[in-house]
């Protein structure tokens, strides 16, 4: 296990290394970025058309509804200890015990997770992560890039998806397991891993694909949506940017000059 | 004469008014349910034909956007220095991608139903927000706000806002941007996207 945690711990720090200057950056000159951005994201098209897709297809083909939601329901209850340690770190006690609760609950009752017990009991899921915490904590995103196979991203969210690693319970399991040697955890933990990689993206198989057949630019239409999506995390205890807020402005006064 | 004078004056005072004043919240959230439960809920639950429900699409979306309000603004600054006949034909194609944009997702609303949420005021004096939000089977609902837009008393679609993500603002990010690097301009802009509806 000693092995992936160093993994991970590289991949943060690489990652770390490789946004600062980027990011120190973004004001001199964002074409570079920009040149790398599409670089990078027609490498991840280019993965998915030949790799992922077809994987996620295959899934889609082997399994049921039902079980696809199961599936979706085990990782997400995987993820409740991120939300019970990051509410805690934005002082929220009370949300940090419902999500504590949702993990107990689902993870025995709920049969490892693949069944919401607790949302039928009230204790609604109520997510939130390392991303959050550090946005209350007033921690700038930064500028929007692509990551290799995992695709949009900022530094802020990179650092929330590495933070999330540590807290997340596949790798707390993979570290006090009693079973197997280090090749057998290294399996278990890249397997869990896969195919929740797998689950995601087979729910996107419609979407992706109608965004990608209607775009002209699907670099730009995805970067602009990302962007707008992320607006919604409230920095610093703040609501929020509304969709006005985001540099929008719908008045054509000074277009009409025809 | 002196009678008809003051209602002439009361009518153009009032008129005046008008103009000015917002629009009637009421007014435009029962738009958006009528577009929603009939438009939506009801048509994608109804037993008809597919070449009958996009009928039925079609004419919604001509009845309730703005597709001329939107075309305009996702071509942003170069809707200035489009011809006249560019113009047109941008507004043409970008409506018929439309259509077929959203016919394709229509099944995403499959047995989903919208709870409003009140409305905002806009920066804009004749448009409002109605918030909305969709429940999902999974984690929270899913925001969806609609720009209305008052064209003297008639009401109009002009934005879409799913998770803070406005429709017209992606659109005017890909046109916009595309426009910049592509040679050929708005004319190429237009031939790729008719290209699209094939």
């Amino acid at each position: 296990m000693n092995k992936i945690s160093k993994f991970l711990g590289v991949l943060l720090l690489a990652s770390a290394a490789q946004i600062v200057p980027v990011w120190a950056e973004e004001n001199a000159d964002d074409s570079a970025l920009e040149s790398y951005n599409r670089a990078m994201f027609n490498f991840n098209a280019v993965a998915d058309h030949f790799v992922i897709k077809p994987v996620a297809k295959g899934y889609r083909a082997i399994t049921t509804e039902f079980i696809r939601e199961r599936v979706r329901n085990f990782y997400a209850n995987l993820k409740e200890p991120v939300s019970v340690v990051n509410h805690t770190l934005q002082g929220d006690i009370a949300d940090s015990g419902k999500s504590l609760g949702r993990f107990l609950i689902n993870s025995t009752l709920g049969l490892l997770g693949t069944f919401d017990v607790a949302s039928g009991w009230g204790i609604k899921k109520n997510e939130t992560d390392f991303d959050k915490t550090l946005a209350a904590w007033c921690v700038p995103d930064g500028p929007f890039f692509i990551l290799p196979i995992f695709g949009p991203s900022t530094p802020r969210a990179t650092t929330g998806m590495a933070a999330d690693a540590f807290t997340g319970t596949t790798y707390w399991t993979g570290y006090f397991a009693t079973f197997g040697n280090d090749v057998e955890k290294y399996s278990f933990y890249y397997g869990i891993t896969a195919l929740g990689f797998v689950s995601m993206r087979e729910e996107k198989i419609e979407f992706l694909d109608n965004l990608t057949a209607n775009s002209v630019d699907p670099y730009s239409t995805i970067k602009s949506a990302y962007i707008q999506n992320r607006l919604k995390i409230g920095v610093c205890g703040k609501a929020g940017a509304s969709a006005e807020e985001a540099g929008y402005d719908f008045d054509f006064d000074d277009m009409d000059d025809e | 004469m002196k009678k008809l004078f003051s209602v002439l004056f009361a009518s153009l005072l009032f008129c005046a008014t008008n103009a000015q004043a917002d629009v009637n919240p009421a007014k435009a959230e029962e738009f958006i349910k009528n577009v929603t439960t009939q438009g939506i809920e009801e048509l994608i639950n109804s037993n008809v034909s597919d070449a009958e429900r996009n009928a039925r699409f079609t004419k919604l979306f001509n009845q309730d956007l703005d597709l001329d309000f939107i075309g305009k603004f996702v071509l942003g600054r170069y809707w200035r220095t489009a011809t006249p006949k560019q113009r047109e034909e941008f507004i043409d194609v970008y409506r018929k991608l439309n259509i077929k944009t959203w016919s394709e997702r229509f099944n995403e609303f499959k047995g989903k139903h919208f709870e409003f949420l009140g409305t905002e005021t806009s920066k804009s004096e004749d448009q409002i927000f109605v918030n909305t939000q969709v429940p999902m089977q999974e984690g929270a609902p899913a925001s969806v706000k609609w720009r209305v837009k008052d064209n003297n008393g008639t009401m109009r679609i002009v934005d879409i806002i799913i998770e803070n993500v406005s429709l017209a603002q992606t659109a005017r990010s890909e046109y916009t941007s595309y426009i910049q690097k592509s040679p050929n301009g708005i004319d190429g802009l237009i031939q790729d996207l008719k290209a699209k509806l094939k």
